[in-house]
């Protein structure tokens, strides 16, 4: 005899058991049944791409109020929406960010320009100004014509910088040296300089781990590290071109970020300050401020391009970059407190809130969407050296000068390397050597 | 703190849901990536190379859970042959819900051809005389009905059994799921026989005039238009796995098209006499091929290798109809019977041309027989002749486990919306036809170096590309990329011969059409000296040298060279 069988399928299998039931699927995953397997990933790698850029509308909104330029802006510590700002026109505006309107906004706290910011303990906000003059205000919500700083601090010549520490009642100015204060004194209570500094210093910052170190940088190209334990600066590096900004990493305490006048930004481990672990290039004119987002795998730096680019830590190149007709230099960026939002401040006097991700979503996302979104993510990511994928993932749109100044600087580089080489196939061998970009960066380090 | 309570603590609050950890140790024989120095690049590959292993052998595990059972005929003793079976007896011995599939149609103004949409519950059959009709063969629905009343050569569904296409007298026409003629595409002159790409949303049509069209049914675009040159044309096959299409001409020549190039990819002389059917095996991705002529001969052929055919025989009855089913089953219909082969025997070379063993036969008196066409996901083979269409059970011919993502017999409304949408995102565009699929995201063919060093003059190393940079510093990576499909299975002994067949490999590489001058001239080519090519090879050699030299001083085995000032008077 001769077994016989023949394939069927139980429809009580395959179709839904009730009315309103789903309908039962199946899955068989031979590649002999998915056909074209790779090219149609590929595809959809090419389709998620272009949906990046299609939904990448970063710009959130614009807080107004002041009438001259942005010159610097503060995040509070703790809180998601609080931001100041302050301005050139001796304004300070406390901003809430996520309802777009002023907690406080305090006009003429400073003859001159604003030009430190920062909170202290107690919803109380520090401001310095070109007028030398330090002002403790009250950052309660409150209206009213008269608002009277808690207390001020005279000082001796005009203020760059004010950073408070981390957790006692003490802050820092820089001007022409850096002083450190108590909030209970009228008078700085120590001043600590480099021995040979003469020079002013533009900003000064405190270490959030080792809290009793900081950092400042000065007109004079140098980089210098204080410790207030010992009253003394304990080390510095001068370097080819002069910093605009520091930032110390939140998650990594050795590491510091500056943002540089030679339109590149520089990391540095501060245990080894003969070399920068990586130098960020992308701007194509003086980085004018940067800051660190809270997880310390990205930063935002704006610069007198007017652009704003937020890079991933560790990535020199290839940053993304927000502009708009409208914004001028931007003399201050930082990231909000949950890393998704980045605020910049320029010379047309807006706070500008950007999202940090240019085509994230807003607003409450389902969990069928979470998986397309993150499904969509690793796609991009397994498909990025394929040249269509990679391409429409790296191309930004840029203002017509940024991109002609890029390209000329470019030109400019290459040729000076081909210079370079050329020179030095002409001189006698061995006689010179090509040095790394990293090594080029610091000219000494004194301690 | 205790780094170890750190760990612990932060896995407790990053780790995923139970449900989700991969609870299977990591594979063995995963590549460790020593030889990578930077220790972040190679923990990120470790991850993704554990990552491939552990799928891979979930993939492994998903095919325990298939749950349907393919079909078959099995004989007990030796004197039993599969092939005495009848009908009649495989009706009794199928299953109630199978034996629906055993079906004659009787019908005026044969002959019939027919088609079956990609989940194989909808059947599309077509009269030379004009009568056309669509329906459910499962549950008897009828779709539509028409008579056109003029001569119709073929007919298939679109993307689903929304739409279908029928090549009549002159032109083709759209027409949808009710019968309402869409669209007359008027550049398709004098149509024989229809196919649609699927993937590629391409509806290609050969015909009298000797031209393959391709157009694009989503956006109405002519997107190829292939001149043969060889005359009326009335056999077409495509392959499923690579979309490539196969014609068969009058003169014996069967010739495969892409829609990127104007020529065929691949042209042979098959038969003595005009080809009559053809097939492509969808059960080895598209690697064999059959054809049969007007001579009488059926040829199987390997698309790899297009040295002679695989094997051949001799029918009874002059041109035979082919079909390849999904498990590899070959029915060839001929004069008044049809004939089912299977798999193993047809496909290994035979030296005498004696048909393969036969699985299955069955006569049908109704001449000629015009088409045959399996069910997909079912045993069942359907003929269309003279009188009509009979369908008959071939057990073991149809794939048991369907996936619902690609094709679902049992599709509600709803899904087969979603599928139509799924498939625009996912089309695939024509230019990425090609012979070989599995060329998107491989690498691509290592640059020859030519710009790195010229006659006159040598180019700055600032201008050079990253890649001539690195190979001239000595830190391009050369290490062949291995296919994520073969390394498993194949051994490190494997490797060794793979380097030392490449020149032979290089040898034996098809390059179009083997004309002998070129093949003269490419042997001639070998005596040629490059100065390029020389130059290049100096200064590599003088690269290895120094780093020679330099090793040497590093162990102290030599004297470091001081410079001087006699050096320039040193030769280059």
């Amino acid at each position: 005899m001769v077994k016989i069988s023949v394939l069927q399928h139980d429809p009580s299998v395959h179709l839904p058991a009730r009315p309103g039931d789903p309908t039962p699927t199946t899955r068989n995953l031979d590649p002999l049944m998915h056909p074209f397997a790779r090219a149609r990933e590929r595809n959809r790698a090419l389709n998620a791409a272009k949906m990046d850029r299609l939904f990448a509308k970063p710009f959130v909104g614009a807080l107004e109020g002041h009438i001259d330029a942005i010159e610097v802006l503060s995040k509070k510590p703790g809180s998601l929406s609080t931001v100041a700002s302050g301005s050139w026109d001796g304004g300070v505006i406390l901003h809430n960010v996520s309802e777009r309107k002023h907690i406080r906004r305090i006009q003429g706290a400073h003859k001159g320009k604003v030009s430190g910011l920062c909170f202290a303990q107690d919803d109380r906000l520090l401001s310095c100004g070109v007028d030398s003059n330090i002002k403790l205000w009250d950052a309660t919500p409150q209206d009213g014509p008269i608002q009277r700083p808690l207390s001020v601090y005279p000082g001796k010549s005009p203020f760059n910088s004010i950073d408070h520490h981390r957790s006692d009642p003490l802050f820092a100015t820089a001007s022409n040296i850096v002083q450190i204060w108590d909030e209970t004194k009228s008078a700085a209570i120590s001043d600590l300089t480099f021995p040979t500094s003469t020079e002013t210093i533009t900003s000064v910052r405190f270490n959030m781990s080792e809290t009793s170190v900081l950092g400042s940088i000065g007109s004079d190209r140098t980089f210098t590290l204080y410790d207030i334990r010992t009253g003394k600066a304990e080390r510095r590096v001068i370097m080819q071109m002069r910093s605009n900004a520091l930032a110390w990493s939140p998650t990594f305490p050795t590491t510091v970020l500056l943002a540089s006048e030679d339109h590149n930004l520089y990391t540095f481990d501060v245990r080894q300050l003969n070399t920068p672990t990586k130098i960020y290039k992308a701007h194509v004119a003086a980085v004018m401020s940067c800051d660190w987002s809270p997880t310390g795998l990205e930063f935002v730096s704006g610069g007198w391009d007017r652009t704003v680019r937020i890079w991933k830590e560790g990535q020199g190149t290839g940053p993304e970059v927000y502009h708009t007709k409208r914004m001028q230099r931007v003399s201050s960026s930082i990231f909000t407190a949950d890393a998704r939002f980045v605020l910049s401040g320029s010379d047309d006097g807006n706070v500008r809130i950007w999202k940090a991700k240019a085509s994230e979503k807003l607003g409450i996302i389902t969990a069928r969407e979470r998986a397309a979104i993150e499904y969509r993510e690793s796609l991009k990511d397994r498909w990025k050296h394929d040249n269509e994928v990679g391409k429409i993932q790296r191309k930004r749109h840029l203002p017509k000068p940024v991109y002609q100044a890029a390209k000329l600087k470019r030109t400019m580089l290459d040729s000076r390397a081909v210079k370079e080489e050329r020179r030095r196939k002409h001189t006698r061998a061995g006689e010179s050597k090509p040095a790394a970009e990293r090594k080029k960066v610091v000219i000494a380090e004194q301690t | 703190m205790d780094p170890l309570l750190v760990k612990a603590n932060v896995v407790k609050h990053t780790s995923l849901p139970k449900s989700l950890r991969p609870t299977s140790p990591p594979p063995e024989n995963v590549p460790k990536h020593k030889h990578i120095k930077d220790l972040k690049l190679r923990t990120k590959l470790n991850r993704q190379a554990i990552h491939a292993a552990r799928s891979k052998a979930l993939v492994e595990d998903a095919d325990l859970l298939l749950t349907g059972d393919a079909g078959k005929m099995q004989v007990e003793n030796e004197m039993e042959r599969t092939w005495r079976i009848g009908q009649d007896d495989i009706v009794q011995g199928a299953g109630q819900e199978a034996a629906k599939g055993r079906r004659e149609l009787k019908l005026d103004g044969g002959p019939y051809r027919s088609r079956y949409s990609r989940n194989g519950r909808h059947l599309a059959i077509v009269g030379t005389m004009g009568h056309v009709a669509t329906f459910d063969w499962q549950t008897g629905t009828m779709h539509a009905e028409l008579q056109l009343q003029e001569t119709c050569r073929d007919i298939t569904f679109l993307q689903d059994q929304s739409f279908f296409a029928v090549a009549q007298k002159k032109y083709v026409f759209i027409y949808d799921r009710d019968g309402v003629e869409l669209h007359r595409l008027k550049s398709h002159i004098e149509p024989t026989r229809l196919e649609f790409l699927s993937y590629h949303w391409l509806l290609a049509s050969v015909g009298n005039t000797g031209f393959l069209k391709y157009q694009d049914t989503s956006t109405g675009n002519i997107v190829a238009e292939h001149r043969t040159k060889l005359g009326a044309c009335h056999t077409l096959a495509q392959n499923k796995h690579s979309a490539v299409l196969h014609l068969g001409h009058s003169n014996g020549v069967v010739t495969l098209w892409t829609p990127n190039l104007p020529h065929p990819a691949v042209q042979l002389l098959a038969h003595l006499g005009p080809v009559v059917g053809m097939s492509v095996d969808p059960s080895s991705g598209g690697r064999y091929m059959a054809t049969s002529g007007q001579d009488g001969v059926v040829k199987v052929w390997d698309c790899r290798n297009w040295k002679g055919a695989v094997r051949e025989w001799t029918t009874r009855g002059g041109g035979a109809e082919l079909e390849w089913s999904a498990k590899g089953a070959l029915s060839v219909a001929v004069g008044g019977s049809v004939n089912v082969y299977t798999k193993p025997s047809i496909q290994t070379s035979h030296p005498a041309k004696a048909p393969p063993p036969l699985y299955l036969t069955h006569p049908i008196p109704h001449r000629p027989l015009t088409s045959v066409r399996f069910c997909p996901f079912q045993d069942i083979l359907t003929i269309g002749h003279n009188a009509g269409l009979s369908s008959i059970l071939v057990p073991g011919a149809g794939e048991p486990n369907f996936d619902s993502a690609e094709a679902d017999p049992f599709e509600n409304k709803k899904a087969r919306r979603e599928r139509e949408v799924k498939g625009l995102l996912d089309k695939i565009q024509p230019d990425m036809i090609t012979l070989d699929p599995d060329f998107i995201g491989s690498l691509a063919p290592q640059t020859k170096l030519t710009t790195a060093v010229n006659d006159t003059h040598d180019i700055p190393f600032a201008r050079l590309p990253r890649l001539e940079r690195l190979r001239v510093q000595g830190k391009a990576d050369d290490t062949e990329a291995v296919d994520d499909d073969n390394d498993g299975d194949e051994g490190d002994g494997d490797k060794s011969g793979k380097t030392q067949s490449r020149a032979e490999k290089e040898k034996r590489k098809m390059r179009g059409k083997g004309k002998s001058v070129k093949r003269y001239l490419r042997k001639q080519r070998k005596n040629v000296i490059d100065p390029t090519a020389v130059a290049i090879r100096a200064k590599l050699e003088k690269h290895r040298e120094e780093k020679r030299v330099a090793r040497a001083i590093e162990k102290g085995q030599m004297e470091p060279h001081k410079p001087s000032a006699l050096d320039r008077f040193k030769r280059p």
